[in-house]
């Protein structure tokens, strides 16, 4: 046994072995081919998520004008979760060698309740058309950074629809009353009124990644 | 020729690994009984359900891990992340009551010798009586998770994101309709 398994022996057995797995990574590692319209889908989502940061900082000045205290808290929450997700879809571009573009646009502000009505059409085309696609692409393209940060978004994205929603349906209660509280994960972006987790529930990191906004 | 398959990624990795926590961790018990049940080799078969747990837990720390960055690249919906968060706790509930068990069945075993006074027998054979009965509501705690996990792949569809040979390199032929291919 002794002079079976002598030192060179296992010298060169394990050299074979690190060789092998070497070789097994090399030709597992798929073709480094460019993937262009995951990265011109991140481009856009990139544009779109800045344009809504400024849109929403805008329409929270407004809410703030029109005595809607808790709107415009919920919209300066939601302009930070933008703002997070601008900065994801960033990362990824700039990983795929692309430089991050975005052409902001002056927002049209009018009044709270239109601006609500504006919001929920925005996120909820982002929820159900712009995100759908652009994972269907990623996925074709395996691409998993682009995967996750659209994952962290079209998440994100449905409750901000979902939030604005119930902000619409009791607009005329929250007139005057004051600001609200909300949680923004500085991971994903996902937005709460209560962080009774101890887990984000879209990226699984600890609660303590969240940032009050109000 | 010999094939080798592709080395997963870390989040590929976990449709692999989960069922080494349910098959180490519900074999253990049968060892526990064993060790109560057999007069001559009692000893040994309870280290070799502790060498089961040690390596059914650390099996599960590698599931919750790979689990989350699988996770994350899953398929989303309001309902599927219901039942994904869910599927988290539950893991997470998990990995604490198996690591929990282990130490205790470690000090079961290694505490008297530690402390350097013998258990008799009988007192021995109670107190892995009451663990076992303890190990049941843990096992209870795992079939639950593995059982939610069942309930994400072919309930609701989600998969790991695996890469398979026509993915790699072969983009722009992947089938456009959500198919368990493109979401695998
Ligand atoms: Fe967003
Ligand atoms: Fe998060």
């Amino acid at each position: 046994m002794k002079t079976i398994l002598s030192r060179p022996v296992l010298t060169l057995t394990a050299a074979l072995l690190l060789g092998a797995l070497g070789a097994l990574a090399l030709t597992a590692a798929p073709a480094s081919s460019t993937p262009p319209k995951t990265l011109e889908n991140l481009q856009a989502a990139f544009n779109g998520e800045s344009n809504a940061h400024a849109r929403y900082l805008a329409f929270a000045q407004k809410a703030d004008e029109e005595g809607y205290g808790q709107v415009a808290s919920l919209f300066r929450a939601a302009a930070r979760a933008e703002e997070i997700h601008a900065a994801n879809h960033a990362e990824v571009i700039k990983k795929m060698g692309g430089a991050p573009t975005a052409d902001i646009q002056k927002p049209e502000v009018k009044s709270t309740r239109e601006n609500l009505e504006a919001a929920i059409r925005g996120e909820s085309y982002e929820r159900d058309t712009m995100y759908p696609d652009f994972l269907k692409v990623a996925r074709q393209e395996r691409n998993r950074d682009a995967i996750q940060t659209f994952n962290y978004a079209k998440t994100a994205e449905a409750e901000h629809a979902r939030l604005y929603g119930n902000a619409l349906q009791n607009l005329d209660s929250m007139k005057g009353a004051g600001k609200g509280t909300y949680y923004v994960c500085t991971i994903c972006g996902y937005t709460t009124t209560k962080l009774d987790f101890a887990k984000c529930p879209s990226c699984f990191n600890p609660v303590d990644k969240y940032v009050q906004v109000d | 020729m010999i094939e080798f398959p592709p080395i997963p990624s870390w989040d590929g990795l976990h449709p692999l690994i989960i069922h080494f926590p349910v098959g180490l961790l519900l074999v253990a018990p049968v060892f526990i009984i064993l060790s109560l049940v057999s007069k001559r080799s009692g000893r040994a078969y309870a280290m070799a359900a502790l060498i089961l747990m040690l390596l059914g837990t650390a099996a599960v720390f590698v599931a919750v891990s790979t689990g989350e960055a699988a996770g994350q690249l899953a398929e989303r919906t309001p309902e599927i992340n219901r039942v994904l968060t869910h599927h988290e706790e539950l893991a997470e509930t998990t990995r604490i009551v198996f690591s929990v068990l282990t130490a205790a069945f470690a000090l079961i075993l290694f505490g008297p010798k530690l402390l350097k006074r013998e258990l008799g027998r009988v007192p021995s054979a109670v107190l892995t009586l009451i663990f076992l009965v303890l190990y049941m509501a843990g096992a209870l705690v795992l079939s639950n998770t593995a059982h939610n996990g069942g309930t994400l792949v072919h309930g609701y569809g989600v998969h790991a994101l695996v890469d398979t040979p026509a993915a790699t390199g072969q983009a722009a032929a992947a089938p456009s309709a959500p198919s368990a291919f493109e979401r695998d």
